[in-house]
């Protein structure tokens, strides 16, 4: 019972932490798109934080410089569980335009970091953002609530 | 007053309480666009392997070239296979394919047909500077402002902005001053050079009887006929226009030198064995003759100015192509004595 009620919150309550680890912020934009009037995030109870300690998901976009390595993995660690991350574009999956010989990279992201969905794009729509999120989220966060520590 | 009450008559309506109820973006905006050029598509049954799409990608992840396993019946085949997660989706892998039907289509800019190419005939035309007399004729003919034009006294055509229409050629009064150069079939044309200038001095060899009596001021002439050289010509590349053109060009500009080779003068002396420079001419101690082998010959009249009792003969041939068809073309051929001095010095 109190778990069906916890589910139902969790659900429709999602809060939202954007982390951009050294992309062209092309991806960041498609994400302040779906912040605008035209998609609305918001009407499917979404919000953006940028604050990793009240987070539900994490956003992760860029291709992980030497600088964020450690930082990426603070902030993961600063999210209260259940937590979920989510790689926008193809820079957190595979490095992209920037994973050229002699570049400092890092990609994957999920070499730092365990990924639950992956959106690829450079950068993939707002919609196909909105969908991956809506598709992964309320489920997983909910699923992972459940779990006991 | 009355603007506040048409500012609650507003909330009191039904449809904006019934859009406040179900506040929901409208599915449209959310739907892709058919304009959207969304991840490259792949169709391996065109697809020739030229991986012309892996060196137009910018992504350094997004293409790969695989190849299929060989089975029984035929061998495996390259194919680009994409990975949506390093495509950027900018197209450039479809654009660039060669194959029609397109062997990866991606967007629409593929579609696109440009009304010309940069070069819309397989001609690139110079202007030998050496040839030209600046008439301006070409200047004044050409359609395309600035393709021709004048530096340093020199008359230039500009390759950026020729469209090849051939009016400078057309309206050039002086033979071979503007050149229509085939820049495709370059193998092609090596071969059909070749066997040109084989025929023709198999032709001369043939005729060495005659030549051999040629006084210094005679010339000897004779004709050749071109129909087997072209059906001949025609078996390498069937492309008319490249080989009447080729045709051309090697008869403007080919000198002949041609050796003859008269071994019942010859002593023996073995002068000439020392003498020539690519060691074509050998001297066989068992059966006492001098060999001439004609396929590492120079023809650089070395032996002819050795030999002191006049077994190497020397001549220069040149060629004229007239009238210049195909059907009806004859080589008329030249052949005149060197003036080279005689004898060892």
């Amino acid at each position: 019972m109190l778990d069906g009620l916890k589910d139902v919150v969790r659900k429709s309550s999602i809060h939202v932490c954007l982390i951009n680890t050294g992309g062209c912020n092309g991806c960041d934009i498609e994400v302040v798109a779906l912040l605008s009037p035209r998609y609305d995030l918001e009407q499917y109870g979404i919000y953006v934080h940028n604050n990793p300690r009240e987070a539900d998901v994490i956003l992760v976009t860029g291709a992980v410089t030497e600088q964020w390595k450690e930082n990426l993995q603070r902030i993961y660690s600063k999210a209260p569980e259940p937590k979920v991350v989510v790689a926008i574009g193809n820079c957190p999956l595979t490095g992209d335009v920037f994973n050229q010989e002699g570049c400092s990279v890092y990609a994957p992201v999920s070499d730092f970091i365990p990924v639950d969905a992956e959106i690829p794009g450079c950068p993939p729509r707002p919609s196909e953002i909105l969908a991956a999120i809506l598709a992964v989220g309320p489920d997983a966060i909910a699923a992972k609530g459940r779990q006991k520590p | 007053m009355s603007s506040l009450i048409w500012y609650l008559y507003e909330f009191a309506r039904k449809s904006w309480a019934e859009s406040f109820a179900v506040a929901r973006t409208n599915p449209e905006i959310v739907e892709t666009p058919d304009r959207f050029r969304d991840f490259p598509e792949v169709f391996p049954e065109y697809c020739i392997s030229c991986g012309a799409c892996t060196a137009a990608c910018p992504a350094p992840n997004a293409i790969r070239l695989v190849r299929s396993e060989d089975t029984a019946e035929e061998e495996g085949k390259a194919y680009p296979v994409i990975n949506n997660r390093g495509c950027i989706r900018c197209g450039f892998c479809a654009e660039v394919c060669p194959t029609v039907p397109k062997t990866i289509t991606c967007g629409e800019n593929h579609l696109i047909r440009e009304e010309f190419t940069i070069l819309p005939t397989d001609r690139m035309f110079v202007i030998d500077d050496y040839l030209c007399i600046r008439c301006k004729k070409c200047l004044k003919a050409c359609p395309v402002p600035g393709a021709i034009y004048e530096e340093d006294n020199k008359i230039i055509i500009d390759q950026s902005l020729c469209i090849g229409c051939e009016e400078c050629l057309n309206n050039c009064p002086v033979k071979g001053a503007v050149k229509g150069i085939f820049i495709s079939h370059i193998q092609e044309q090596k071969e059909i050079i070749n066997l040109v200038v084989n025929t023709l001095e198999e032709a001369i060899e043939g005729k060495r009887d005659d030549i051999s009596h040629l006084s210094d001021e005679d010339v000897y002439k004779f004709n050749l006929p071109i129909t087997e050289l072209v059906e001949r010509a025609r078996s390498v590349l069937d492309n008319d226009d490249l080989i009447l053109d080729t045709f051309q060009k090697i008869t403007d500009r080919l000198k002949l030198r041609i050796v003859t080779w008269d071994e019942d003068k010859c002593k023996k002396c073995r002068l000439c064995v020392d003498e020539c420079p690519s060691g074509a001419i050998t001297y066989d101690e068992k059966e006492d003759v001098i060999k001439r082998d004609t396929k590492k010959c120079l023809r650089c009249s070395t032996c002819y100015q050795t030999c002191p009792f006049g077994v190497a003969g020397y001549y220069v041939s040149r060629f004229l192509l007239d009238p210049t068809s195909l059907e009806e073309g004859v080589i008329h051929i030249t052949v005149k004595a060197s003036q080279l001095p005689i004898g060892a010095d």
